[in-house]
C-alpha cells in the first residue's frame, strides 16, 4: 500500500553489520555517500561480492547500486540458505572471515540449514583468520544455544594474500530463537592452543612461530599446545605466507584469541594503499607478537577478545527478551558501532556500566526477540 | 512480603466434623469401609513381590505417567498489575447472554445495568479485574471474541439443546489457542419432569465433555426468579470465575492487543462535511495486553483494516485495583465499574481530561453559588472540592472541540518524532526534561507547540471560553511553584470522583477539568525524585516532550538547566549512582543520539565527553574513546569495515616480570581466590545499586518500546500516592490510539473492535502462506480449488483463494481440484505474513441464517515462501504426420519451433505404449514441405524417435508438468463499517455465481460416456506357407488327416430294443431302488431329529447337575473354611 520507507545511512563503514541488521529486522535501506570523496569511489570489490552473496542466499531481496557504485539501495527478502553445492568466490581485497562473520549471524535465522563453500583468502591480518573463526567464534555461539551438530567449518586448503586460492566450508544449523546468557564470568585461563599454517614457505616458519611464542606463555601456563599446519601443493594456494592463530580457554567456558598472517602486501589494482611490506616480520617476531597480543587480550578481562564484542552484542541482542549480561574488556571501536547499529535496527539499547575493580565493562540488555519465523513447521 | 507473612501468621480454623445428621453417618460409613480395606491390605500373598516383569512394568508405567504430568514452564513475563482478564459470554440468541452479564455485574458492584453494550470492566477483588464482553451472534463476532477471551462462558439453552453456535465457537477457540472454557447451562426451567431433567443435564453433560474434557465445568442455572438468575446461583457463578487461573497463550504473549472499550471521531466535521469519504481520524481507548507496543508498530483493527499509529498515551486507569492494605475483600467504594459503551459507569477518562456523569438534580445544588464563586479563581480559601465541583460545572468546552485540538498538536508531534527516530530515548536522563514536558502536554492540547501555558491562554480567551481555561493555567502555575498543594487537590479531588461511583447513574456528561496537565508535570517530578529511572518512558509516552528538543536542543537543554537546577538539587544524590553508566552509555549512543551514527553532532559529542572527564577512573578509556572518536568523526563515514581491533600502541612485553606477576591470576596456574573475587559481579554497591540497575532496565525497555504498563500512566500516579504510596507500580493504563481510517467509519454499530499489532508487517506485501488444511468433518461440502475463502489467521480475517496441493512422493506439490475428505491437504494463499505454527480457521459463508456448520476448514500454517510450487499435470497431445521407420514426425503437440527446442529429450509414448523421444523441430523434409513451393515449412512440427515404428493412427502424448501460480488475492473483512446484521460480501464463489446468473456446469461433450460399439472383427484363416511347413518338425507340423471312411463303432451299433418281459422286470427294478432310496432318506431325516432332541435334553440335564455340583463344592468350602477358621481360633 504504502511506500517503502527506507532507512538513510551515509558512508560505507560498517556495511556488512548494517545489511545483516537491515535483513534481520527487515528494515529497507539506504545508503549513500558511499566514498563519494574518493579517488575510487563507490563499493569496493569484497563489498560487491557480499552483496551477491547476500543476494544468493536471499529470496525475494532486492539490491539496487547507482552507476558509480556509492549508492545502495537493499529491500531485504527471506534468507534461504540451504545445501545445495553453494559455493562463493570471495574477493581477493578481503579475507573469507569477512564474509564468514555476517553470514554466521544470517544463517542462523535462514528458512534452511546453511552449507557453503567460500573461495579467496583465508588468512588475512586483517580479519580474524579462519581457525581463530573456527576455535573461538563457533564457541561462542554455542553459549547462545546453537545445536553443536551442523555448526562447523572446514578448512579445505589455505590461501594468503594477494592471490588467495583458499577454500573453506562452512555449515550452520538453524535456531528458533537464541538463549539469553549470563557471561560475566571470564574464568581463568586453563590451556592455550594454537594453529600456525604457512603456505608455500618453508615449514621451519611454523616451528620458529610456534617456538617463540611458547617462549612466552611457558612463564604463565603449561598447558600450551600450537598445532602446525603446513600446506604443501594445491592446498597451499597460489601464494605464499605464514601466520598464527592462538585462542586461550578459560574454566569458564570463554575462548580468546588472537591471530595474525604475514604475506605479500596486495597489488595496487584493489585500491588499498597498503604499504608493500617489503621485508616480512620474520617467524619469530611474529609469534612473539601475538602472543603478546593475546595476553594483552587476557588482561583486558572480558569473556571475548576485543574482535569478537561485535558478534557477541549482536547475539544479545537477538535473544528473547529476556536480560542478556555480559562482560567485556575495553570497547573496541567496531563494538561501540555494533551498539549503536544495534540500537538504530533492533532498537535495544545496552545498559554499559563499567566496573572499575577489575577495568572492564559490564554490558546489559533485553533481547529484541526475534524468532526465525522463516523455519518451516515441522 | 507482607502477604507472606500473613500466610504464615495466619491460622486456619480446623475442620469441626459433623455431629450428626447424614453426613456423619456417610463419613462413618466410609470410615467403616476404610477399615475393611485395610483389612484386605493385610493378606500378606495378595500383595506379595510375585513377577518381576510385572514389576518392572508397573515402575515404568509410574514413571511414564510422571513424566507424561511434566512439561516445559510457560515463561509470563508480564509484570506489574494485569490488565482485566476478559470474560466473554457466548451462547446462540435468546438464551440470556445478557442477562448473565447483568447478574455477574449487579452481583459484584451493586449496580444495575440497563443495557450490555461493549465491554465492561469491574474489580472483582483485590487483585483481580474482570472485563465482560457479550459475544456477538455472527461469526465474525465469534471469531474476534475467541481471539481476546481469557475465559468463555458458553450459554447453552438447556431445554432445546446444544446449538451449531456453541461448537462453531469452540472449534474457533481451539484454533486460536485454547483459552478456559465453561459451559453455562440455562432455561432449565422449563423442565417439569425432575427424572427429565436430570436426564437431560447428564447428556448434555456428556456432550460437553467429549468436546473438551472429562470433567470440564459445566454450570447450572436453574431459571429465573423476578426475571434474574437466582443469587445463589450467580454468586457460586462469580466464586468459580475467581478462582480460575489463566495461562498464557503463546501467541497473545507476544502480540500486544488491546480490546476496545471506547472511540470515538475526531475528525474535524468540516472535513467530513466536505468529503463524507475523507481519512478520519479515530481515538480508540482500552487496556493494553499482550506485551508492550513497540513505536511505530501498524496495527490491525478487526474488522476495519491496517491503519498506522499516530500516537499512544498512557491514561489514569479508569478502574484502578484497590489499595494493598490488608484487609479483607472489597471495601464498597473500592467496586469500580467502568462500562463506556453500556452508558453506565460515572468516569470517562480522556488523554487530557476526565468526564464525569452527574445527575442533574445533584449538580443543581451548587448553581448559584458558583456564579460569585467562580471569580475567585485560586479559589484557596474555599474548599478545593466544592471548587472543582463548581468548576465542573462551568464547563463550557464540548467534547469534540477539545479533541480536535489535542488531535491537531498531535500530529505535529507525530511529525517531529518521525524526524528523528528513535533519538528521544536518552534525552530524558537530563534532569531539565521533567518539567518541560508538562509543559509541553499544554502546548500539545493548544494548537500551537512553542511555550504552551500563556500561547494556551491566549488562544482561549479568544474563543471566549476562558473561565475553565484560565483556572487550568492558574492552577498550573501554582502547581510549579508549589507541588503538594496541587497534588493535594488532586487526591481530593480523586476522592471525590471515586466516592461518586457509588451513587450517580448520571445521564448528562460533562467535562471536568481539575488541570490534569498540572498533574503530569507534579507527578512527573514526584516520579522523578522517587524513582528516577521511570522518568524516560513517562515524557516518552506523555509524549509532548519531544519535539522543542528537536528543534534546538543544545541551547534549550543549556537554559533549562539554569532555570531548574533548584528543582533538581534534592534529586541529584540519587542520581549520582547511575551517573557513571549514563556516561558511558553517553559515549556509546550519544547524548543526542541522532538517528544516523554516523551524523553525530559534533557539539553533542564534546559535552558528552567533556562530562564523562569528570569522572576519574574512567579517564583513560574516555580519552581513548574521545580520540577515536574524533578520528572517526570526519573518516567515520567511510572507515574501513573490519572487527579485528588492531592495537597500534607498541606492544607490552610480557617477558617483564611485573607485567607477569599483574595477569598472573588469570591462569589457573595462580591464585584462585583473587580470581574469584575479580570475576564477581560489583558487589560493592550492590545493594543501593540493584535497584538503580533494575530501575534502569524498565527504563532501557521502556525506551524501546514506548509503553509499559507501569512505567507510563501519569495521571494515575496521583490516585496512587494517595491510595497507597507503597505501591511499587502503576497499574494498568488506558490508550489513545489514533488510527486513520479511510473509509466511512459507521461508528454506533461496532461497540469493540480489536486493535492490535502484528509482527512483521515490512512492507504490505503478501506471502504465501503455505497451511495444512484439512476440511472440517462437520462442513457438508468439500472445498474447491480458488474459490474465495475467509480465513481468519493471526488478528486478522480476510478473504483470500487458496490453491490446494498434495505432496507427492517425490516431493512435488500437485494441485488438487477439490480438499480431500478425511485427510489434510496443503493449501496455499496469498496474504500478509504468519508465522508458522499459527492457527488458521476457513469459513466459506458467513450468513447467520445458516443451518449448517459454517466452519469449512481449519489449518496451520506450515511456512510462508515468496513463491508456491505448486504444478500440476499436463498431458500435450499429438499425431503423427509422417512415419519413417522408427521415426515419426508429431504434429499439434508444440506451436513453435522455440517450444520444440525447449522440450528436445522429453520421453513421450503412444497410447498403445510405444515409448519415445522427442528429438528436434523438423526441417524442411518429407511430410513437413510448404503447400506451395517457397513457402516456409510449417513450425511445430517434431521429430520423434521411438521404440517401433508406430502407426498412423496412433496418438502421441507428452506428459508434462506446468506450474500453477496462485492467485494473488487478499481482501480484508471490513465487517466493522457496515451494519451488524447485514451478512459481508466478498468475491463469490463459482458456485454461487452460477446459480445467480442460472448457468450450467460447463463440460466437454468427449468426456461424457458413450456406450461402447465393437464390431465383431473377421479373422482370415492361418496360412502356413508351404516352405514354412517343410522346415517344421513332424510335431508341429499341420497334420493333413483324411477324413473318416467308416462310422465310429457306437454309431456303427444298432440300437437294442427290449423285450416287454425284459422291460417288465426293468421297470420293477428301477421301482424297487427308488422306493428304497425314500426309504433311507425318510430315516436319516428322524434321525437328525432325534438326535437334535437329545442334544437339548442333554444340555439340560448337564446345567442341572452343574449346578447341584457348585452348591455341593460351596457348601463344602464353606465347611473347610469355618473348619479353618475354627483352627486358627483354637491356635
Amino acid at each position: 500500500m504504502g511506500k517503502l520507507q527506507y532507512k538513510k545511512m551515509k558512508g560505507s563503514s560498517n556495511l556488512r553489520q548494517r545489511l545483516v541488521l537491515a535483513t534481520l529486522s527487515s528494515t529497507p535501506l539506504l545508503i549513500e555517500d558511499i566514498r563519494a570523496e574518493h579517488t575510487l569511489p563507490g563499493l569496493h570489490p569484497h563489498e560487491i561480492s557480499f552483496l551477491r552473496l547476500l543476494e544468493k542466499l536471499c529470496d525475494d531481496c532486492s539490491l539496487i547500486i547507482n552507476e558509480t557504485g556509492t549508492k545502495l539501495k537493499y529491500q531485504p527478502g527471506t534468507i534461504m540458505g540451504g545445501t545445495h553445492d553453494l559455493v562463493h568466490d570471495c574477493a581477493l581485497t578481503r579475507s573469507i572471515s569477512y564474509f564468514l562473520e555476517p553470514l554466521l549471524v544470517l544463517a542462523l535465522f535462514s528458512k534452511k540449514p546453511l552449507t557453503i563453500t567460500l573461495r579467496g583468502i583465508t588468512n588475512d591480518s586483517k580479519d580474524p583468520s579462519v581457525d581463530t573463526f573456527r576455535s573461538t567464534t563457533l564457541q561462542l555461539l554455542k553459549r547462545f544455544g546453537v545445536p553443536s551438530e551442523g555448526l562447523d567449518l572446514r578448512i579445505v586448503s589455505r590461501g594468503s594474500a594477494p592471490l588467495g586460492g583458499g577454500e573453506v566450508i562452512l555449515s550452520i544449523p538453524i535456531v528458533h530463537c537464541l538463549n539469553a546468557v549470563n557471561l560475566t564470568d571470564a574464568g581463568m585461563v586453563k590451556r592455550i592452543r594454537g594453529v600456525a599454517y604457512s603456505t608455500r614457505v618453508s615449514f621451519q616458519f611454523d616451528n620458529s612461530m610456534i617456538h617463540s611464542a611458547r617462549g612466552i606463555f611457558n612463564r604463565f601456563i603449561p598447558d600450551v599446545y600450537i598445532f602446525s599446519d603446513h600446506k604443501k601443493g594445491p592446498a597451499a594456494g597460489n601464494s605464499p605466507g605464514y601466520g598464527i592463530s592462538l585462542v586461550a580457554e578459560t574454566n569458564e567456558g570463554c575462548y580468546i584469541s588472537a591471530d595474525t598472517a604475514i604475506s605479500y602486501g596486495r597489488t595496487e589494482e584493489t585500491g588499498e594503499i597498503e604499504e608493500e611490506r617489503k621485508e616480512l616480520m620474520p617467524p619469530e617476531e611474529v609469534g612473539e607478537q601475538i602472543a603478546s597480543v593475546l595476553l594483552g587480550e587476557i588482561e583486558q578481562g572480558g569473556v571475548v577478545d576485543s574482535t569478537h564484542q561485535g558478534l557477541l552484542f549482536i547475539l544479545c541482542a537477538l535473544c528473547p527478551q529476556d536480560v542478556s549480561k555480559v562482560r567485556v574488556g575495553k570497547l573496541s571501536p567496531y563494538g561501540i558501532e555494533t551498539l549503536r547499529h544495534i540500537r538504530d535496527f533492533l532498537g535495544v539499547k545496552f545498559v554499559i556500566k563499567p566496573d572499575p575493580s577489575t577495568e572492564t565493562v559490564i554490558l546489559k540488555c533485553v533481547g529484541c526477540g526475534l524468532k526465525n519465523l522463516s523455519r518451516k513447521a515441522s | 512480603m507482607a502477604l507472606d507473612s500473613t500466610k504464615t501468621e495466619q491460622s486456619h480454623k480446623s475442620h469441626r466434623s459433623r455431629q450428626a445428621g447424614p453426613k456423619k453417618k456417610s463419613k462413618s460409613d466410609k470410615k467403616n469401609k476404610n477399615v475393611s480395606d485395610s483389612d484386605r491390605k493385610q493378606n500378606p500373598k495378595a500383595f506379595a513381590f510375585s513377577s518381576s516383569v510385572k514389576a518392572k512394568r508397573l515402575q515404568s508405567r509410574t514413571v511414564e505417567k510422571e513424566q507424561r504430568r511434566l512439561h516445559v514452564p510457560v515463561i509470563d513475563r508480564a509484570y506489574g498489575e494485569p490488565p482485566p482478564f476478559v470474560i466473554v459470554v457466548q451462547g446462540p440468541p435468546q438464551v440470556g447472554k445478557s442477562l448473565v452479564i447483568k447478574s455477574l455485574v449487579r452481583h459484584y458492584t451493586k449496580q444495575n445495568l440497563p443495557e450490555v453494550w461493549g465491554p465492561i470492566t469491574i474489580v472483582s477483588g483485590k487483585k483481580r479485574r474482570l472485563q465482560f464482553v457479550e459475544c456477538p451472534n455472527d461469526i465474525n463476532g465469534m471469531i474476534d471474541a475467541a481471539k481476546y477471551a481469557d475465559l468463555a462462558l458458553l450459554l447453552i439453552d438447556g431445554s432445546y439443546g446444544f446449538e451449531m453456535e456453541t461448537f462453531e465457537f469452540l472449534n474457533i477457540l481451539q484454533v486460536h489457542g485454547f483459552p478456559k472454557v465453561m459451559g453455562v447451562l440455562t432455561n432449565l426451567d422449563k423442565f417439569k419432569d425432575a427424572k427429565k431433567l436430570k436426564k437431560t443435564k447428564q447428556r448434555l453433560k456428556h456432550r460437553f465433555w467429549t468436546e473438551i474434557y472429562d470433567g470440564a465445568k459445566l454450570f447450572y442455572l436453574s431459571g429465573l426468579i423476578h426475571g434474574k438468575y437466582p443469587k445463589r446461583e450467580i454468586h457460586n457463578l462469580a466464586r468459580f470465575i475467581s478462582v480460575m487461573k489463566f495461562h498464557p497463550l503463546s501467541w497473545r504473549v507476544s502480540h500486544p492487543y488491546i480490546l476496545v472499550d471506547r472511540f470515538e471521531d475526531v475528525t474535524p466535521p468540516e472535513q467530513v462535511r466536505m468529503n463524507k469519504k475523507c481519512d478520519r481520524n479515530v481515538l480508540v481507548y482500552g487496556y493494553l495486553r499482550g506485551c508492550n507496543m513497540k513505536k511505530g508498530t501498524k496495527v490491525h483493527i478487526a474488522g476495519v483494516g491496517d491503519y498506522s499509529l499516530a500516537g499512544i498515551a498512557g491514561l489514569a486507569d479508569p478502574c484502578p485495583l484497590p489499595s494493598a492494605a490488608k484487609k479483607k475483600g472489597l471495601r464498597d467504594k473500592e467496586k469500580l465499574f467502568h462500562a463506556p459503551m453500556s452508558g453506565l459507569g460515572d468516569l470517562l477518562y480522556d488523554k487530557d481530561a476526565v468526564y464525569i456523569n452527574i445527575n442533574d438534580h445533584l449538580v443543581q445544588f451548587s448553581k448559584a453559588d458558583d456564579e460569585n464563586g467562580g471569580e475567585t479563581n485560586k479559589g484557596k480559601d474555599q474548599d478545593v472540592g466544592e471548587v472543582l465541583v463548581k468548576s465542573l460545572q462551568k464547563a463550557k468546552y464540548s467534547i469534540d472541540e477539545k479533541l480536535e485540538k489535542s488531535f491537531i498538536s498531535l500530529f505535529g508531534q507525530k511529525h517531529a518524532k518521525d524526524n528523528h527516530g528513535s533519538v528521544e530515548q536518552i534525552r530524558e536522563i537530563e534532569p531539565s526534561e521533567g518539567y518541560h514536558s508538562g509543559e509541553e502536554i499544554e502546548a500539545d492540547e493548544s494548537d500551537d507547540e512553542s511555550d504552551g501555558g500563556v500561547r494556551d491562554g491566549s488562544e482561549s480567551s479568544d474563543q471566549d471560553e476562558a473561565v475553565q481555561k484560565e483556572r487550568m493555567i492558574k492552577s498550573e502555575d501554582s502547581g510549579s511553584e508549589e507541588d503538594n498543594d496541587a497534588l493535594d487537590q488532586q487526591n481530593s479531588l480523586k476522592d471525590r470522583l471515586q466516592e461518586r461511583v457509588e451513587y450517580h447513574g448520571g445521564r448528562i456528561r460533562r467535562k471536568a477539568f481539575f488541570g490534569n496537565d498540572i498533574d503530569h508535570d507534579d507527578l512527573k517530578d514526584s516520579d522523578e525524585v522517587n524513582e528516577d529511572g521511570d522518568d524516560d518512558a513517562d515524557n516518552k509516552t506523555s509524549s509532548g516532550s519531544d519535539f522543542s528538543e528537536e528543534d534546538g536542543e543544545d541551547q534549550e537543554t543549556d537554559e533549562d538547566d539554569m532555570g531548574n537546577i533548584s528543582k533538581w538539587k534534592e534529586s541529584l544524590m540519587e542520581r549520582t549512582v547511575s551517573r557513571q553508566n549514563t556516561n558511558l552509555m553517553q559515549l556509546v549512543y550519544g547524548k543526542s543520539t541522532s538517528a544516523s551514527t554516523t551524523a553525530m553532532d559534533e557539539a553533542q559529542d564534546s559535552s558528552g565527553d567533556e562530562e564523562s572527564d569528570g569522572d576519574e577512573f574512567f579517564k583513560p578509556k574516555g580519552e581513548g574513546k574521545k580520540n577515536l572518536r574524533e578520528g572517526f568523526d570526519d573518516g567515520n563515514v567511510n572507515s574501513e569495515d573490519c572487527s579485528k581491533f588492531i592495537i597500534n600502541e607498541t606492544l607490552k612485553n610480557w617477558k617483564d616480570e611485573e607485567l607477569i606477576q599483574s595477569i598472573r591470576d588469570r591462569f589457573v596456574t595462580g591464585d584462585w581466590e583473587k580470581a574469584k573475587s575479580r570475576n564477581k559481579y560489583p558487589e560493592a554497591n550492590a545493594e543501593d545499586d540493584d535497584d538503580a540497575v533494575y530501575g534502569d532496565f524498565e527504563d532501557l525497555e521502556a525506551g524501546e518500546k514506548n509503553e509499559r504498563h507501569r512505567t507510563d500512566d501519569t495521571g494515575n500516579v496521583a490516585v496512587q500516592m494517595e491510595d497507597d504510596p507503597a505501591a511499587e507500580e502503576r497499574r494498568l493504563k488506558k490508550l489513545a490510539l489514533r488510527a486513520k481510517f479511510d473509509a466511512q467509519f459507521n461508528g454506533s454499530e461496532s461497540p469493540d473492535e480489536e486493535v492490535d499489532t502484528k509482527d512483521r508487517d515490512k512492507n504490505e506485501s503478501g506471502y504465501f502462506d503455505k497451511t495444512r488444511l484439512k476440511k472440517h468433518r462437520w462442513h457438508k461440502k468439500i472445498l474447491k480449488n480458488r474459490d474465495p475463502i475467509i480465513v481468519s489467521v493471526g488478528w486478522r480475517r480476510y478473504q483470500t483463494r487458496p490453491l490446494y496441493a498434495i505432496e507427492d512422493l517425490n516431493g512435488r506439490y500437485r494441485m488438487l481440484k477439490y480438499t480431500p475428505e478425511h485427510m489434510h491437504c496443503l493449501a496455499t494463499f496469498w496474504g500478509p505474513l504468519a508465522p508458522p505454527n499459527t492457527g488458521v480457521v476457513a469459513v466459506q459463508n458467513l450468513s447467520n441464517n445458516q443451518a449448517t456448520f459454517r466452519i469449512s476448514a481449519t489449518a496451520v500454517v506450515l511456512e510462508f515462501n515468496h513463491a508456491a510450487q505448486i504444478k500440476k499435470k499436463v498431458k500435450l497431445v499429438g499425431y503423427p504426420t509422417k512415419i519413417f521407420k522408427k521415426t515419426a514426425l508429431i504434429k499439434e503437440m508444440f506451436n513453435s519451433d522455440l517450444e520444440i527446442a525447449r522440450y528436445e529429450g522429453a520421453a513421450i509414448r503412444t497410447v498403445s505404449g510405444i515409448r519415445g523421444q522427442v528429438k528436434k523441430a523438423a526441417k524442411e523434409e518429407l511430410g513437413n514441405q510448404p503447400k506451395k513451393k517457397g513457402g516456409k515449412p510449417r513450425e511445430g512440427i517434431a521429430r520423434c524417435t521411438f521404440e517401433d515404428k508406430i502407426k498412423m493412427s496412433d496418438i502421441v502424448f507428452m506428459r508434462a508438468w506446468a506450474s500453477v501460480e496462485v492467485p494473488r488475492f487478499y481482501n480484508p473483512l471490513t465487517t466493522a463499517l457496515q451494519p451488524r446484521d447485514q451478512t459481508w460480501q466478498g468475491m463469490k464463489t463459482v458456485a454461487e455465481l452460477r446459480r445467480e446468473h442460472n448457468l450450467a456446469i460447463p463440460f466437454n461433450k468427449d468426456s461424457l460416456y458413450k456406450p461402447i460399439e465393437r464390431k465383431p472383427k473377421k479373422f482370415n484363416p492361418l496360412v502356413i506357407p508351404k516352405s514354412l511347413q517343410a522346415a517344421l518338425p513332424f510335431v508341429t507340423k499341420s497334420k493333413d488327416t483324411p477324413s473318416r471312411k467308416r462310422p465310429l463303432l457306437e454309431n456303427r451299433r444298432p440300437a437294442v430294443v427290449m423285450e416287454p418281459d425284459e422291460r417288465k422286470v426293468h421297470a420293477l427294478v428301477q421301482h424297487l431302488q427308488l422306493i428304497r432310496s425314500e426309504k433311507i432318506k425318510k430315516r436319516k431325516l428322524k434321525e437328525e431329529k432325534k438326535r437334535k432332541e437329545h442334544e437339548i435334553e442333554k444340555a439340560k440335564d448337564e446345567e442341572l447337575s452343574r449346578k447341584r455340583h457348585r452348591e455341593e463344592r460351596r457348601e463344602r468350602y464353606r465347611e473347610q473354611d469355618k473348619l479353618q477358621k475354627k483352627i486358627r481360633r483354637n491356635v
